[in-house]
């Protein structure tokens, strides 16, 4: 699956959990409190699921999850079995 | 040594000017020497315990670096690691355990709590096991020279009440060199001063009417209303209290030039429950959320329940509930966290009950909630306002009396009759409620306009020399005028844990 349809696929699943954001320039999704506790952990099963992918309490990073590009990289990364 | 003291003013004034008059590269020493003699001043016999979970957060942490930088793929990394943070966080919380729960559940006769609880305990405790578990987690490389890292745990301004500090935010602070500000040394002025007004004006002056009625002795002698008001009036004293704390402990913080974790932004102004924590007492929160609630969450057992709930009960409700059984987890740590009490138990999971609830209903109540916001900052005030019963009664039966009390024997004409003025030795006047409620106008206008996004520290710094001098003036003035002084742990409420 190419780098594109990720993000798409990602972005599908942030508006699902938590609507009303502009997912697609959004960079401080965490910094500005958009995304709390609970909205993480819906993503993260959502993720999980869709990527086939496990995340660790490592992986809970501000800097992973503050946009949808963010996320895409993670994805990729845990994909491509690196941290 | 309280902080509302002479003695500590004394102390702090020696370290300030000692810190910006001694060499820059020996500023950390400096501060670990006034950190420890901060300390030893409630008792020498206490040190040991401060120096026991230094000395095993600081090996466990050399240990786990050393593990570190082994090769990842190389056979019995993992287990290594896993084994040295299972040995490290058992000695720290067994320590805890047995000055603090031990005789909870075995009796005194395997607690040391018959002999001392060390003051803050729970706090640096909490600090150094973060600190361990970020090593394991390797987000930062450990410290390699113990005296630096025992300034981390000790700096003496968070040591008794927090703000639970993290490595990768205060350490480098403790390390670095820092050169006189005045600016900052007036906003850390302007802090303190504001701490305490919030302590000695409301705090203190509420637990006079708060301890006379809530009294397990004593309550019985009170109708409802009276308790109803003795209740909302713990609320502001313990916001007062501890906040009132947290600004002192900021403000000499930003003497030394250290800019110290936020603990609480606001709180009754939250909208939810699980807003109220994440602007109350924060860094305990942020400790349990990412210690705690992250890895239960993301445990294998918890993957697989959650798997099955949401092929169980739906997307919605299925994604909910294993966060929900997580939050309880860890509320119900933040109960046993304040003490082994079984009322600090239900405190704990009445939180954590109406946090889960509110994640389970959210999708129905979440644009209802942003439409009449005001409406549910009040819902979740007097939710609050439920939890205290637990927490400031002397015991749960205690607590249920009460709540049965405030229901059963409240009367609307108490509030005009004189019945709030108390009768007797303890009779209570006009003037202490004027005090309190020009009190608590103040601390409203101050935090809503906070809450606007505006800075007032910064506002109050830009006015001319004379303004801020008479402001500053008329708040000296005003505590010893106005104010009470407790005398109970220290002065603090929060000391105790």
């Amino acid at each position: 699956m190419n780098h594109q349809s990720n993000l798409e696929k990602i972005i599908a699943i942030l508006q699902d959990i938590c609507p009303g954001v502009d997912y697609k320039t959004c960079q401080t999704l965490i910094d500005q409190q958009i995304l709390d506790s609970f909205a993480i952990l819906s993503i993260v099963a959502e993720l999980q699921d869709a990527f086939d992918v496990y995340l660790t309490p490592m992986d809970i990073q501000p800097s992973n999850f503050n946009s949808a590009q963010a996320l895409t990289a993670l994805m990729e990364r845990k994909k491509a079995g690196g941290k | 040594m309280s902080f509302v003291s002479l003695k500590f003013v004394l102390f702090v004034l020696v370290a300030v000017v000692g810190y910006y008059n001694i060499p820059k590269r020996g500023q950390w020493v400096w501060l670990l020497l006034f950190s420890y003699a901060y300390y030893a001043s409630a008792g020498f016999k206490i040190v040991p315990f401060l120096l026991f979970s230094t000395m095993v957060s600081y090996a466990a942490g050399i240990l786990l670096g050393q593990v570190n930088n082994l090769p990842t793929e190389l056979e019995h990394r993992q287990k290594r690691k896993r084994f040295i943070l299972i040995v490290a966080l058992l000695l720290q919380f067994g320590m805890l355990f047995a000055l603090k729960y031990a005789h909870w559940i075995f009796g005194n006769l395997f607690s040391l709590r018959q002999w001392l609880l060390p003051l803050g305990i729970s706090f640096y405790t909490f600090q150094s096991a973060g600190y361990i578990i970020d090593v394991y987690w390797e987000k930062f490389a450990p410290e390699k020279s113990f005296l630096r890292y025992a300034l981390f745990v000790s700096f003496f301004p968070q040591l008794l009440q927090g703000p639970i500090g993290r490595f990768n935010r205060l350490a480098q602070q403790l390390y670095e060199e820092h050169t006189l500000n005045w600016t900052q040394i007036e906003q850390g002025i302007q802090r303190i001063l504001w701490g305490f007004f919030k302590k000695m004006i409301l705090a203190d002056n509420a637990a006079r009417f708060v301890d006379e009625v809530l009294w397990w002795n004593n309550y019985q002698k009170y109708s409802g209303t009276v308790i109803l008001v003795a209740i909302l009036g713990y609320s502001l004293q313990l916001y007062g209290d501890f906040s009132g704390g947290m600004d002192i402990v900021k403000g000499i913080a930003l003497f030394f030039g250290i800019d110290l974790d936020e603990n609480f932004k606001r709180p009754y102004f939250a909208s939810s429950i699980a807003d109220f924590w994440h602007r109350w007492h924060i860094t305990l929160g942020t400790w349990m959320k990412d210690y705690v609630f992250y890895p239960i969450s993301l445990s294998k057992p918890m993957n697989r329940f959650g798997k099955f709930s949401r092929n169980t009960f739906g997307k919605q409700l299925g994604r909910a509930l294993p966060i929900a059984v997580a939050n309880l987890v860890v509320f119900f740590l933040v109960g046993v966290w304040h003490g082994a009490n079984m009322k600090f138990i239900v405190y704990g999971l009445y939180h954590g009950l109406l946090i889960a609830l509110e994640g389970l209903l959210l999708p129905y109540t979440r644009a209802w909630d942003n439409k009449w916001r005001n409406l549910a900052t009040l819902r979740t005030f007097l939710l609050i306002q439920i939890s205290w019963y637990f927490d400031r009664a002397d015991h749960l039966d205690h607590a249920f009396a009460l709540m049965q009390k405030t229901v059963t024997d409240f009367h609307i004409t108490d509030f005009w009759n004189g019945t709030l003025f108390l009768n007797g030795a303890n009779r209570i006047g006009p003037w202490f409620y004027g005090i309190l409620l020009v009190g608590c106008l103040i601390l409203y206008l101050v935090s809503y306009y906070q809450e606007k996004g505006m800075q007032l520290g910064e506002w109050l710094c830009a006015k001319p020399v004379a303004v801020r001098f008479m402001v500053y003036l008329i708040l000296l003035y005003a505590l010893p005028a106005l104010g009470t002084l407790s005398s109970s742990s220290g002065g603090f409420i929060y000391a105790q844990f």
